[in-house]
Formats: C-alpha cells, structure tokens, sequence
C-alpha cells in the first residue's frame, strides 16, 4: 500500500468518525430554556400596566416556543377584537422570528406574500418576540392602544421587565 | 259615556304604556369581573395546588362565557389548557361546579347537554357567583383528579369573596 492510499484510508476513517460523531449529536436530546408561567405573567402584566398608566386598555397574550398560548388577558375595557388580535400579533412575532411590526413593513405592498395566507398571521404592529440571545423563545402581542406603535411600545416595557430573567 | 269610565280608561291607558314600556326599557344593570379579579382567582387557584405539588392550568370567564384570564401552568400536559376551558364554560353554563353536572349526568349519556359544545362531565371548575347569579366560572386541570382541582378553584374564589357583591 502506498502512503497515498493510507492517507485516502486515514481520511475516510476520520471522515467516517467525524459522522459518528455527527450521529452521536444528533442523537442528543434538545436543550433548550423555556418561559415560565410567572415570567409570562410578569411580562403581560407589565405591559398591560404601561398601557394602563398611558390612558390606553390592552388586551395580552404571551406564547410559549411552539406558539402555545400561555398567558391571555383579556381587558374588560378594550374592544372585542383585541383579544384576537393580540393572539395573533404574539403569534406573528413567534413564528416570523421577529416584530410583527417588521413583518407589516416587509409585506407592505406584497398583498399577496404567502405568510399572509397562514393561519393566525397578522401584518400588525403590536407584538415583539422574546428572546434568549438568538433564541426566540416566545413573543408577547398587544392590541387596543390607539395605534400598532403604542401597542409595541407597552409590549417592550413587559419584556424589558424581565430582561433580567431572559438568559 | 259618563265621566268615570272615560277616566278608568285614561288611567287604565296610562298605566298600560308608562308600565310596561318603562320596565321593558330599562337598561340591564350588570355587574361583572374585572380583569385584575379574575387574574386573582387564576392565580390564587395555580399557587395552590403548585402548594401541594400539583401543576395546574386555568380558566376564568365572564358572564358570557368569554375567556378573561388563560394560564397554562409550567410543566403541565398539553391537555390542561382546552380541559381547564372546558369544566369553566360548564360550570358557567350550568350555573352548578362542573362536578356536580358529572354526578347529573352519569347514567344518563344521552343528556342534551353533553351534546353542546364545549360541555365536559368532570369536576374541577365552580361558578363564580354574586349571590345567587353567576357572573362566571373558574375552571383548573391537571391535579391528580377534580376534586382537587375544584379544591384550588375554590381557594381562587375565597380569595377574592369579600369583593363579590
């Protein structure tokens, strides 16, 4: 054998290793940090309140990882539709990954962009995702301010609240 | 005609339209859980049985039946949230604990009312009550069995009596 074809060897052997070792991670079980119910509280509560010493009656929903609703508050002083909506705003910001807010800029103009065909989007300011660094791990909607801006604005002092918690 | 019928019916007239249009006109004057009030119920019931070991999810609707405060409480199996939803617009609906519908029920499967929507036979949700009117309904899942849950349901109420009047 040449050293040529053992070093080919050598290299298929590590190679071969390097996917052990690749099966061997995905094998892992996934870690991953999760809000709790007091954190999710905390933070509609916080938002719900900043709205409130503004003059303006929101409704809450904070959704976990997977979208899951995990807290809903409904304001009995907002309109109908705000419980909905913050639903959906929450829902918009989880899954987009980003303020649903941004999402609206971004299909401003595109009526037709697939995501708004999904269930539960909403091209509406009002909703910011939580994150963990660059994990998202939630998102918090608001609606029933007079505008998607003071919505955001009430949904970031919720999560700002707890900024501490969030690592 | 002498005097006196013609007065009877004025008066008879009278009090036909200004009784009857008055009562039926009137505004109905309803008092109802805030917001901050049924977060204290939610959240009083969920620290109880976390007290005792159990994660729990909760409910807590108006007079209509529409959902005030949903928890889903750390740790619990999917199923808390809808079951928790559930027993509240039971125990709203019926104006009785959601357990005490199931023992009604039990024997009888073809009860309508088991045929309604969101409708379930399982203890573990009480109406909220002023007085003898229901204003709403506490529901909790995921305790080791309802009377349990309707143990911390209870607890969220008590919590918060003083102000149900």
């Amino acid at each position: 054998m040449s050293p040529t074809v053992h070093r080919i060897a050598g290299l298929s052997l590590a190679t071969a290793l390097a996917c052990g070792l690749a099966a061997t991670a995905g094998a892992q079980l996934l870690t991953h940090k999760d809000l709790s119910l007091a954190t999710a509280t905390a933070i509609a509560q916080g938002a719900i309140d900043a709205c409130k010493a503004q003059g303006y009656n929101v409704s809450a929903h904070v959704v976990g990882r997977e979208g899951q609703v995990i807290v809903a508050l409904r304001n009995e002083k907002a309109g109908l539709a705000t419980y909905e909506n913050s639903m959906k705003k929450a829902y918009t910001a989880r899954t987009l990954r980003m303020s649903s807010g941004k999402f609206a800029e971004n299909v401003k103009g595109n009526t037709t962009a697939g995501q708004l065909y999904l269930t539960n989007i909403t091209p509406a300011q009002g909703a910011l995702p939580i994150m963990v660094g660059n994990d998202t791990v939630g998102a918090i909607g608001i609606s029933g301010a007079p505008g998607g801006d003071k919505d955001e604005a009430c949904a970031k002092v919720g999560i700002d609240k707890v900024a501490a918690q969030l690592k | 005609m002498s005097r006196k019928p013609y007065l009877i019916a004025g008066l008879s007239l009278t009090a036909m339209v200004v009784g009857a249009v008055s009562v039926n006109a009137q505004l109905v004057a309803n008092k109802d859980l805030s917001l901050p009030m049924a977060m204290t119920i939610a959240q009083t019931a969920i620290a109880t049985c976390k007290s005792q070991g159990y994660s729990v999810s909760a409910h807590v609707l108006g007079r209509n039946g529409e959902i005030l405060v949903s928890m889903r409480g750390d740790e619990t199996a999917p199923h808390t949230m809808e079951n928790s939803f559930k027993k509240a617009w039971t125990s709203r609906a019926q104006r009785i604990p959601s357990g005490k519908f199931a023992e009604n029920v039990k024997g009888n499967p073809n009860a309508g009312a088991l045929h309604l929507s969101n409708m379930v036979p399982a203890q573990g949700a009480l109406p909220i009550m002023i007085g003898e009117e229901t204003i709403g309904a506490i529901g909790v899942s995921g305790a080791p069995g309802g009377d349990k849950d309707e143990a911390c349901a209870k607890t969220g109420i008590d919590k918060v009596a003083a102000d149900l009047k």
